[in-house]
C-alpha cells in the first residue's frame, strides 16, 4: 500500500473497468466460436477458483475435493432439468443451494482436522462423491453420463449460441469475483487470513473459528455448485470423468500459481492453466502438433509449476506481479508523491 | 457375489486370504507413509507414485531390457529408492521447514510429474509381469492360495524384519527413532537430520516399490494405479496410527480384511469406498489411529 | 466486588497437576503481576482465565460471568483481551490489518454484508480503521501501521500484540510475559505503555520474569510455584516473603 490508497484505488479500478469492457466486447469484435467455448470454460474455472482462493489461498483451509462440488451442481442442475423439467434459473439455485449443503456435511466432522490430515479428508469426499456419481446410475445416469441438458434460458430467451453463453458464464464470473473482493476486502477476509496465519491469535481476537471455517467452506462449495450447473447446462452433457481428483488438484495448482492470498492472482492461475491445453485458441495459427504435445504434457505442466511455484515464488503470480511493479518504479524516477 | 449370498466356510477362509494379501500390499505403502511422516512430519502425496513405478520399472527391466526377473525386481527397488532420494534432495530439503500445505503442494506436484513420466515413458497400457514362482495353487482347507501370494507374505514379512532390525540395531535406527521423537532434539545432539529425512524418503520409495512389484503378478500395472493405491496405503497407515511402523502394519492387515470381509458379505461395488469411508471415518473419530498410543497433536 | 475472581481452579494434563487449587481476585484498575520460577503453571493459569483450556474443577468469574466452559472468542467478546509467551501475529498481515483483526468483536460485517457491501458496512469500515490507528498510536506504532508484522522486530511485535488486545475494547488485559526477549530502553517503553494502558481504565494480569519491570508497574503479585499459589500481595511484602524467596532459590541452585 502507498502512502496515498485513493490512488492505488482508482488505477485499480481503471485496470478492472477496461478488463471488463475488453471481456464483454469481445464477441462483438472476433466472434470466433472454438475461442468462445475456450474462454468460457476459463470463466468457469476463474468461478471455481474464486471459491477455493477464499477457502484454502486465505484461510488455508485445503481442499482436494473441490471437484465434488463441482460436480455436485453440475448433476443437481443436469438431473433437476432433465428429469423434472425445471427451469433453467431454478436449476441455477438449485445447484448452489446443494453444494452449499455438500460444503456443510464435509466441513462439519472435519473441522478439527489441519493440514495433510484435511488433505487427505477432503480427498477421501471428493473420491467418495466421484464413485457415487458412477454408481448412482438411476440419477445420474452412471459412467455413461447425463445427456439432453438443455441450454440457459430465461423465459422465452434461450442462450444457445457460443456469444450468448460466453457472456452469460463471464457475466457470473464478474458476480463471483465482486462478492469474493469483497469478502476479502472487509472483516470477513480479514479473519480469513488470521484464520490462515494462527488460530490462536484469531481466537484471542474474538474470532469464532470453526464458525468461520464452516462459512467459509460453504460459501467455496457453492461458488463450485455454480461453475458446475453453468458448465451442465452450456456442454449439455455431464459424466463423472469431468470431475475428477485430477481436476481437484490442478483447481489447487492454479490457487498456487496464482498466489495463495491473492483473488486477483488466483483468477489469473486459472486463466494461465486453462488454456495452456486450448493454446490453439487464443494464438492464432498455432499447430495442431503443439497443441497435441502441450495436452500430452499437459499434467506435467501441472507438476512442474506445483513444485516450481513452492520452491521458488512461494508467493506466486500475485507476488511475483508485486515485486515487478517494485522493480518498474524504483527504475524510474519517480514522482515525488509516489514516494511512500 | 450378491448381497444375500450364503457364505460357506471355505469362502470365508477364501476372503481372509485375499484380505491378508491385499492388506501386506497396504502395509508396505503404509510403512512408505509413516516412515517420511516420523522424519519429517510431513505426508508424502506421492507415495502412491514409488508403488507404481515398483511394478513399471519391473516390466521395464524384464521386457524392455531383457534381465532376468529376480534381477529385474531388485533393480526396480534400487531405482525407485534412488528416485525417492532424489525427491528428497531437490524438492522436499529446500523447503522442509516451510509447513504441511507447502509439502504437501510440492508431494503432490511429484505424484503428477512421476505419473506423467511413467506415461511417456513407459506408455498408457496396463502392463504384466510373470509370477515369480509357476505352479498351480495351493490348497489349504477348501481355499485356494496362489503362489505369489505366498511370495508377498514372505516378502512383506522380510521388510518388516529387515525394517525393524533396522530401527533397533543400527545407529542409523536410532537416528531415526531420535528424530521420530523430537527432530529439534535429535539435531541438538547431533544427528544429522538431513540425511536421515533423506534416508526416510529412499526407505519408503523402496518399500513402496517392493509391494507395487510384488502384486504385479496378480494385478497387472499403469501409469494411473498410484493415486488409489496412495489413498489406500495412508488409509492404513492412519488407521494404525502416523509415525509408528508396527502399528502401520498392523492397520494394512486391517484395511485388507475389512475390504475384503465387506466385499464378501456386502457387495463388491463399493469394494473402493470401503478404504475411503475407513480413511474418513478414523481421521473425523480418531485420527491417533487405533494401535497408536501417541497424543494428539497440540494447537 | 472484584472484576475478576479465580477460585479454587485445578488443571491437570495427565498425571501432572499444572495449575493446582489456586484462588486470588483482580480489582478494576489494577496492575496485577503472576510470577513464579519455569513450570509454575503461568501459562496454563492463563490458558484457563481465556477460555483455550478447561480446568478440572474451580470457577473464574468475570464481572459476574462464569468464564469456565466459555470458548476463547466468547471470552474476548466478554472482555478479557491476552497476548501470547509467544507472539501469535498474523505476520503477512500489515501491523494496521492486525488491529483491525482485533476490532473483529466490536464489528458486525458479515460475509453475506461484506459480499454486497450493505449499507453501513463502508462506515464501519472506516471507524474500524481510525480505532484501530488509535490503538497502534497508544503503544507507539504509529508509523507501522502498513508493515507486514512478520518484518517487525521482536520488541515492535511484542507491542503489536498488545496493541491488537487493544482494540478488542477489553475491560481486562492478561499480557503473557510482555518484556521477554527486549532490551532495557525497550523495556522502560514497556511500562510506559502498560501505564497508559490502566490510564485507559483498563485492568491488567501480568506474567512477568522481569523482577524489575514487575516490581516497578504493578500494584499487586501472586506467586506461584509448581501450580500452587504460595504468595499474594503488594511487591515490598512479595520481596521479604520466605516462600517466595526459597522458591527463586531452589530455581537458581537447580539451574546452577
Amino acid at each position: 500500500m502507498g502512502a496515498r490508497p485513493g490512488r492505488a484505488q482508482r488505477s485499480r479500478l481503471v485496470l478492472i473497468a477496461a478488463i471488463v469492457i475488453a471481456l464483454a466486447a469481445l464477441p462483438f469484435v472476433y466472434s470466433d466460436a472454438y475461442l468462445l467455448k475456450v474462454l468460457s470454460f476459463v470463466g468457469i474455472n476463474v468461478i471455481i477458483v474464486a471459491g477455493l482462493s477464499l477457502l484454502f489461498g486465505y484461510a488455508g483451509q485445503v481442499s482436494l475435493g473441490h471437484a465434488a462440488f463441482y460436480g455436485i451442481g453440475a448433476y443437481t442442475s443436469g438431473v433437476l432439468a432433465v428429469r423434472f423439467g425445471w427451469p433453467w434459473i431454478a436449476c441455477v439455485a438449485a445447484a448452489v443451494v446443494v453444494s452449499a449443503i455438500g460444503g456443510l456435511i464435509l466441513a462439519v466432522p472435519t473441522l478439527r482436522l489441519k493440514g495433510h490430515y484435511l488433505a487427505m479428508a477432503t480427498l477421501a469426499f471428493g473420491q467418495i462423491a466421484y464413485v457415487a456419481f458412477v454408481e448412482a446410475k438411476g440419477i445420474t445416469g452412471g459412467i455413461d453420463g447425463l445427456s439432453g441438458i438443455p441450454s440457459p434460458s430465461l423465459g422465452p430467451l434461450e442462450l444457445r449460441s457460443a456469444e450468448s453463453n460466453y457472456l452469460l458464464v463471464w457475466f457470473f464470473v464478474g458476480v463471483a469475483l465482486l462478492l469474493a473482493g469483497n469478502i476479502v476486502a472487509l472483516r470477513p477476509g480479514r479473519a480469513l487470513r488470521a484464520l490462515h496465519a494462527s488460530e490462536a491469535g484469531a481466537q484471542a481476537c474474538g474470532i469464532d473459528v470453526v464458525r468461520t471455517k464452516v462459512q467459509v467452506f460453504v460459501v467455496s462449495a457453492s461458488l463450485a455448485g455454480l461453475a458446475g450447473s453453468l458448465f451442465a447446462h452450456l456442454v449439455g452433457f455431464i459424466s463423472p470423468s469431468s470431475f475428477t481428483l485430477v481436476l481437484s488438484i490442478e483447481l489447487v495448482a492454479m490457487v498456487v500459481l496464482g498466489g495463495m492470498g491473492s483473488l486477483a492472482g488466483a483468477a489469473l492461475g486459472a486463466v494461465v492453466l486453462t488454456l495452456i491445453p486450448n493454446l490453439d485458441a487464443v494464438v492464432p495459427g498455432m499447430s495442431p502438433r503443439a497443441v497435441e504435445l502441450l495436452q500430452d504434457w499437459n499434467a506435467d505442466i501441472f507438476g512442474v509449476i506445483l513444485i516450481v511455484v513452492m520452491l521458488f515464488m512461494p508467493g506466486g503470480l500475485a507476488a511475483g506481479a508485486g515485486r515487478l511493479a517494485g522493480w518498474v518504479r524504483r527504475r524510474r524516477p519517480a514522482p515525488s508523491e509516489a514516494e511512500a | 457375489m450378491g448381497v444375500d449370498a450364503e457364505v460357506t466356510g471355505s469362502e470365508l477362509l477364501q476372503f481372509i486370504i485375499a484380505g491378508l494379501k491385499n492388506g501386506s500390499i497396504y502395509a508396505l505403502v503404509a510403512l512408505g507413509f509413516t516412515i517420511v511422516y516420523a522424519s519429517t512430519k510431513a505426508i508424502n502425496f506421492a507415495q502412491g507414485e514409488f508403488y507404481m513405478f515398483g511394478g513399471m520399472f519391473a516390466v521395464f527391466f524384464l521386457s524392455g531390457l531383457g534381465m532376468p526377473l529376480a534381477l529385474a525386481a531388485l533393480v526396480s527397488v534400487i531405482t525407485v529408492t534412488a528416485v525417492g532420494l532424489g525427491f528428497d534432495r531437490v524438492a522436499i530439503r529446500p523447503r522442509r521447514d516451510a509447513g504441511p500445505l507447502t509439502l504437501i503442494i510440492i508431494t503432490i506436484g511429484g505424484s503428477m510429474v512421476f505419473q506423467s513420466f511413467a506415461r511417456h515413458a513407459f506408455g498408457p497400457d496396463e502392463r504384466p509381469l510373470p509370477v515369480f514362482t509357476a505352479g498351480p495353487s495351493i490348497d489349504f482347507f477348501g481355499a485356494a492360495i496362489e503362489r505369489q501370494t505366498l511370495w508377498i507374505w514372505a516378502l512383506t514379512a522380510v521388510a518388516v524384519v529387515a525394517l525393524t532390525i533396522l530401527y533397533t540395531r543400527t545407529k542409523l535406527g536410532r537416528a531415526m527413532r531420535a528424530c521420530m521423537e523430537n527432530r529439534e532434539a535429535a539435531r541438538l545432539m547431533g544427528i544429522d537430520t538431513n540425511r536421515v529425512v533423506t534416508i526416510s524418503f529412499g526407505l519408503a520409495a523402496g518399500l513402496g516399490a517392493l509391494g507395487g512389484l510384488v502384486v504385479t503378478p496378480l494385478t497387472q500395472t499403469a501409469f494411473n494405479v498410484g493415486p488409489s493405491m496412495g489413498v489406500k496405503g495412508f488409509a492404513a497407515a492412519i488407521l494404525g496410527g502416523l509415525g509408528n511402523p508396527l502399528a502401520a502394519v498392523a492397520g494394512g492387515i486391517t484395511l485388507g480384511l475389512l475390504e475384503s470381509l465387506s466385499i464378501g458379505f456386502l457387495s463388491s461395488t463399493y469394494k473402493d469406498v470401503i478404504a475411503l469411508a475407513v480413511l474418513l471415518a478414523v481421521l473425523v473419530l480418531r485420527p491417533e489411529g487405533l494401535f497408536s498410543r501417541a497424543s494428539r497433536e497440540k494447537m | 466486588m472484584s472484576l475478576l475472581a479465580v477460585r479454587e481452579v485445578t488443571k491437570r494434563f495427565g498425571g501432572l497437576t499444572a495449575v493446582d487449587a489456586v484462588s486470588f481476585d483482580t480489582h478494576e484498575g489494577q496492575i496485577k503481576a503472576i510470577i513464579g520460577p519455569n513450570g509454575a503453571g503461568k501459562t496454563t493459569l492463563f490458558n484457563v482465565l481465556t477460555g483455550f483450556e478447561r480446568p478440572e474443577d474451580g470457577t473464574v468469574t468475570f464481572d459476574g460471568r462464569e468464564v469456565v466452559g466459555m470458548r476463547p472468542h466468547r471470552v474476548v467478546r466478554a472482555g478479557v483481551a491476552r497476548t501470547f509467551q509467544n507472539t501469535q501475529l498474523f505476520d503477512e498481515m500489515s501491523a494496521l490489518e492486525n488491529a483491525l483483526v482485533g476490532r473483529f468483536p466490536r464489528t458486525r460485517t458479515g460475509m453475506f454484508s461484506a459480499s454486497l457491501r450493505l449499507p453501513g458496512t463502508a462506515k464501519e469500515e472506516r471507524l474500524a480503521q481510525e480505532e484501530a490507528a488509535k490503538t497502534l498510536r497508544l503503544v507507539g506504532l504509529g508509523d507501522a501501521s502498513s508493515v507486514p508484522a512478520g518484518d517487525l522486530p521482536h520488541g515492535r511485535r511484542r507491542l503489536l500484540e498488545i496493541a491488537r488486545a487493544l482494540a478488542t475494547e477489553p475491560r481486562l488485559m492478561l499480557l503473557d510475559e510482555p518484556a521477554a526477549g527486549l532490551n532495557s530502553s525497550e523495556t522502560e517503553a514497556l511500562a510506559e505503555v502498560l501505564y497508559r494502558i490502566r490510564a485507559e481504565g483498563i485492568t491488567l494480569l501480568v506474567v512477568e520474569h522481569d523482577m524489575g519491570l514487575v516490581m516497578e508497574v504493578s500494584d499487586d503479585i501472586v506467586v506461584l510455584n509448581e501450580g500452587k499459589k504460595i504468595a499474594e500481595g503488594p511487591p515490598r511484602l512479595i520481596q521479604k516473603d520466605p516462600a517466595v524467596i526459597e522458591a527463586y532459590l531452589g530455581e537458581e541452585e537447580a539451574d546452577a
